[in-house]
């Protein structure tokens, strides 16, 4: 299982990286959002992966889900999608203003 | 494509024993796949093959290499025998704040100036999108790639009707999740996101002009309301003397309702809440307008006798 998670991590890390390097402004927005999702699932998997154990304290339970990480990685999606707005009406933004849609802002 | 992957994100948070997490992740999908279709509408609708082929290569490369190197990391990291520090906040959670829900727990109380900072920085990105959406003039193209004109048809009924009848139903359901959020699964971002999907799924059934005139008001106020009241949350502790942002818990019993028990992290989860509500709906009713205002313009052209 933790193989797996590795693969998946890195697996949306590779897409995330190779689609922010294009050159047009929402394959970027979409790498931003894959890069995000695996920092997330990267944060979230510190905790060590626990199946099956409650979230919620219960008497007479010895082991629960690590509650930090998991904090944090909800606090980092709402975050996340404040970031992709931004970064999707900058894009509009920069259309609008320049009437493309490169990142450099002039068409080469 | 974006959103299969975040539904099996969603699933993984699932399996792994954070239901928490799962909630947040469907809501925040399920905004982010409107803004993104919305973004769609105004951008070109072919991206011209420029890259070349050893620059194609050269990104692949960096690319398999950063994502090699992150498994590589998280495979060691997950392989290590590990100490955690939660179990502090696991024994303390119940005592010191007040809450079986020790994520929630974390978030309003033992790290609530985390989370005052990051409804911050929300609230700041929601002011940059509101001045950059301001003025804005976008062309949205008048046909679709075979050139047959976008359909003007009215919105369809049966979504229209049950949008009504669903919007006090969501409504009553994020109310319910945020107040068993210190106990349960749930809290404010979930409770937030869910009543700005309600309100969303309202433009998109009705329409904006059925809409907006029956939503007394602007939202955007909602952003420096919910700050402020997360922030007098905090300062009303050290009016009685304890640190910053420290919570105060009890139980009452009020007739009728048996034993409630009521945390001053209540406030600052609203406050949470309202901040997270009025930055969704402004962002994608913003956006949404600049499209209804084309479409108004693009109507009248449309039904004009032939």
């Amino acid at each position: 299982m933790e193989g797996l998670i590795a693969a998946i991590i890195g697996l949306l890390t590779a897409c995330g990286i190779y689609l922010v390097l294009r050159a047009r402004t929402f394959p970027v927005v979409m790498g931003l959002t894959l890069l995000s999702y695996a920092v997330n699932l990267f944060l979230f998997v510190m905790g060590r992966l626990n199946i099956g154990v409650p979230a919620i304290i219960e008497p007479d339970r010895a082991q629960y889900a690590d509650p930090l990480p998991q904090a944090l990685v909800l606090t980092a999606i709402v975050i996340g999608f404040g970031m992709t707005a931004f970064v999707v009406v900058l894009a509009l933004r920069a259309r609008a203003d320049l009437g493309n849609d490169h990142v450099d802002g002039k068409d080469p | 494509m974006l959103s299969v992957v975040g539904l099996i994100v969603a699933l993984i948070f699932v399996k792994f024993s954070a239901p928490d997490l799962a909630l947040t992740q469907l809501s925040v999908e399920m905004v982010t796949i409107v803004l993104l279709l919305l973004a769609l509408h105004f951008l070109p609708w072919t991206t011209p093959r420029e890259s070349s082929l050893p620059r194609k290569l050269r990104d692949g490369a960096l690319a398999i290499t950063g994502g090699g190197l992150t498994a590589t990391l998280t495979w060691a990291v997950l392989t290590r025998p590990y100490e955690s520090i939660s179990h502090w906040f696991l024994d303390n959670s119940v005592p010191g704040g007040g809450g079986t829900n020790v994520v929630n727990v974390i978030l309003v109380d033992f790290r609530g100036f985390d989370t005052l900072g990051e409804i911050t920085v929300l609230a700041i990105a929601a002011v940059g999108i509101y001045m950059m959406m301001r003025d804005l003039h976008l062309d949205a193209p008048e046909a679709d790639q075979e050139g047959r004109p976008w359909s003007s048809d009215r919105h369809p009924l049966i979504l229209a009707t049950f949008s009504r009848l669903l919007l006090p139903l969501a409504l009553m359901v994020a109310v319910f999740i945020l107040l068993r959020g210190h106990n349960l699964p749930g809290g404010g971002f979930i409770a937030g996101l869910i009543i700005a999907v309600a309100l969303v799924m309202q433009y998109l059934a009705n329409g904006i002009a059925w809409t907006q005139p029956r939503l007394s008001g602007e939202l955007h106020p909602l952003i420096g309301l919910g700050l402020l009241t997360a922030t007098a949350t905090g300062l009303g502790s050290l009016y009685f003397g304890y640190p910053f942002l420290t919570s105060a818990h009890d139980h009452f019993h009020p007739p009728f309702l048996g034993d409630v028990e009521l945390a001053t992290a209540m406030l600052f989860d609203l406050g949470v809440m309202m901040v997270v509500i009025g930055i969704t709906v402004v962002i994608l009713i913003r956006l949404g307008s600049i499209s209804a205002g084309h479409r108004r313009t693009l109507l009248p052209k449309n039904g004009e006798p032939h």
